[in-house]
């Protein structure tokens, strides 16, 4: 097995899982899809990549790109820890800044003004437009650029992943932070929304007021603060995805973080990912984004390696578009109906006949 | 004359634009069953959820316990010490019976929440055997015990109940009426919108008819249900 792939691929899921379950949050409290929401994965990357290039300017940190020992492993540690953890504040406050610009300027305003969910989805689309021009301004903009250059942060596809920190074992394979940063931080947040939404009195509030708001409303919850928390989740979920991008190679599903690239295809995938998990299921989400993740990269490799045409991983998001309609026809409750019916539904069940027209 | 604990001044209200409301004056004594009756659209659940904040308030009052409560949020009326009870979907379905009631009790502490459960449970004790159990799996009876639940573990000072029998067969829907009755004898004040019109007022202490968004009679509910006119007129029952 190639071992490069699947690790890419395994942190390429952990996006794409990560996305797709902020999608499917603001998608359960306030009813629209949210357009903007890999944007504002990548408002978390420029975030990071701006936290870490003003501490490492400002704190005069060299890097250090020597191999050392540690038992029989090789590592090779750039950067002191505190520059990632640096990172990680930047990318948690540029995902959930962004993430509450988009609820209370703009989606708030428009409820209030008895906008119906499909202007909301629309309104999530400009929303989505507005953070790209504003990203590519920052993009160009000269100190920026040139604070970031200084640490080799170029303007036009910011990458950190020649930073990150990489570890060779005996066998002679590379393991990078990210591969073991990505899939640990998406079980333990996994483990801390279980925790919140089964084993907290805030958890039953926000089932409740997902399920029913007008009854959470009059037994006396906040419903408006607990969908604002909800969004909080989602924003500090998407920042995180995007510190994850920017600490990816272009290998492996993603893309160097620029201001268009990579959220105009990701959004695909996490939306994908968000449906095949069954749209109203959290951790359903969870599991689909990363299915998706696999399916997306293992099936175009399996088809570029079986027909020898190698172009079609340029085609890859259709493997997800697929996996849409698949799960629409098949299973429209998703990972989450099929787990909790044991059974797929739609054609396999038989339809029950309209009333009139034939039968008379 | 009895403390009014909620009051409503020359209240105009509705849903967005559409007003059904118009001109309200009304007083809900302490400490009684207020029956709200009426033909159908007639404006009485409107009625019901304007007390609570639901509704759009274009003008006018609404008073609780001599405070002006006309613009405050829901949530914060149910800490003030209301209660409402929806005519459909009053239960958190996906939820446990425990749940829901551990919710229903949020901001209480643990001490007072089990002292409330017992209260609950001494009467309702069919809930107590279905704790464990999810709410939406119950049948309409139970339903309507637990959405009395949720609304009583806050202990109020009044229920705002919205057509409690709707949909119910005529034995449930009595049994049902009974409980309201009984939530009344503990000393709650209740507000109850009532489409069986004969067994509501019979429960009832103070009768108010709403015909077109406007108050048409307002005073005991005997007295309402001994006019003949009004009943033949508009509520569907005759002499």
């Amino acid at each position: 097995m190639d071992i490069t792939l699947f690790t890419g691929t395994l942190v390429y899921a952990s996006v794409l899982s990560l996305l797709s379950l902020g999608i499917t949050l603001i998608y359960m409290t306030t009813k629209v899809f949210n357009f903007a929401h890999a944007r504002l994965a990548l408002v978390g990357a420029y975030g990071a990549a701006i936290a870490m290039a003003l501490y490492i300017t400002h704190a005069g940190i060299k890097p250090n790109f020597e191999w050392r020992t540690f038992g029989p492993l090789q590592y090779r540690a750039p950067y002191p820890a505190s520059v990632y953890i640096i990172g990680f504040l930047g990318a948690l406050i540029g995902g959930i800044a962004s993430t509450l610009v988009e609820y209370y300027w703009i989606l708030k305003p428009l409820q209030a003004r008895g906008a119906d969910s499909l202007k909301l989805m629309i309104a999530t689309l400009a929303y989505d437009f507005i953070v790209m021009a504003f990203l590519m301004i920052l993009n160009t903009h000269a100190t920026i650029v040139h604070m970031l250059r200084k640490i080799s942060l170029i303007s036009t596809s910011m990458n950190f992943a020649s930073f990150d920190l990489a570890i060779k074992t005996p066998g002679g394979a590379l393991i990078r932070g990210d591969h073991i940063v990505a899939p640990a931080l998406l079980l333990a947040i996994a483990a801390g929304i279980f925790v919140l939404l089964f084993k907290t009195t805030m958890g039953i509030k926000m089932r409740a007021s997902i399920e029913n708001p007008p009854l959470a409303e009059v037994i006396g919850i906040n419903v408006d603060r607990i969908y604002a928390i909800s969004w909080i989740i989602a924003g500090a979920t998407a920042g995180i995805a995007g510190m994850l991008i920017l600490l990816q190679p272009s290998a492996g599903g993603l893309k160097p973080v620029s201001a268009s690239s990579p959220a105009d295809e990701i959004v695909v995938s996490a939306f994908a990912g968000s449906i095949v998990g069954g749209v109203k299921s959290i951790f359903g989400s969870l599991g689909g984004g990363f299915l998706i993740g696999f399916v997306e990269i293992y099936v175009t490799k399996f088809i570029a390696i079986a027909t020898g045409y190698t172009q079609v991983t340029k085609y890859s998001k259709v493997i997800s578009m697929l996996a849409v309609a698949i799960t629409l026809l098949f299973a429209p409750e998703g990972l989450a109906g099929i787990i909790k019916e044991g059974r797929l539904r739609g054609f396999l069940r038989r339809r029950p006949r309209l009333p009139g027209r034939r039968g008379r | 004359m009895e403390r009014a604990i909620l009051r409503l001044e020359n209240v105009n209200a509705g849903y967005g634009r559409l007003q059904t409301l118009f001109d309200i004056t009304l007083d809900v004594p302490e400490g009684k069953i207020t029956v709200i009756v009426g033909p159908n659209g007639a404006g009485k659940s409107t009625l019901l959820k304007t007390m609570f904040g639901l509704t759009t308030v274009y003008s006018g009052r609404v008073l609780f316990l001599g405070k002006d409560i006309t613009r405050l949020p829901p949530h914060e009326r149910a800490k003030l010490g209301m209660a409402f009870i929806f005519q459909l979907n009053n239960i958190f379905a996906d939820l446990t019976v425990w749940e829901n009631l551990r919710i229903a009790g949020h901001d209480l502490d643990e001490a007072t929440l089990k002292e409330r459960l017992e209260e609950v449970f001494s009467a309702f004790p069919r809930l107590k055997e279905r704790l464990n159990q999810k709410a939406g799996t119950m049948s309409g009876g139970e339903r309507q015990m637990l959405a009395m639940a949720i609304g009583m573990i806050r202990k109020p000072k009044i229920f705002l109940i919205d057509e409690p029998t709707a949909g119910l067969a005529p034995k449930l829907a009595k049994e049902v009426l009974l409980n309201v009755k009984k939530l009344n004898e503990q000393g709650y004040t209740v507000v109850l919108v009532e489409q069986n019109v004969r067994a509501g007022l019979e429960i009832g202490d103070k009768g108010v008819l709403v015909v077109n968004g406007r108050i048409a009679f307002d005073g005991p509910a005997k007295d309402l249900l001994a006019r003949k006119d009004l009943a033949r007129l508009y509520l569907g029952i005759g002499g």
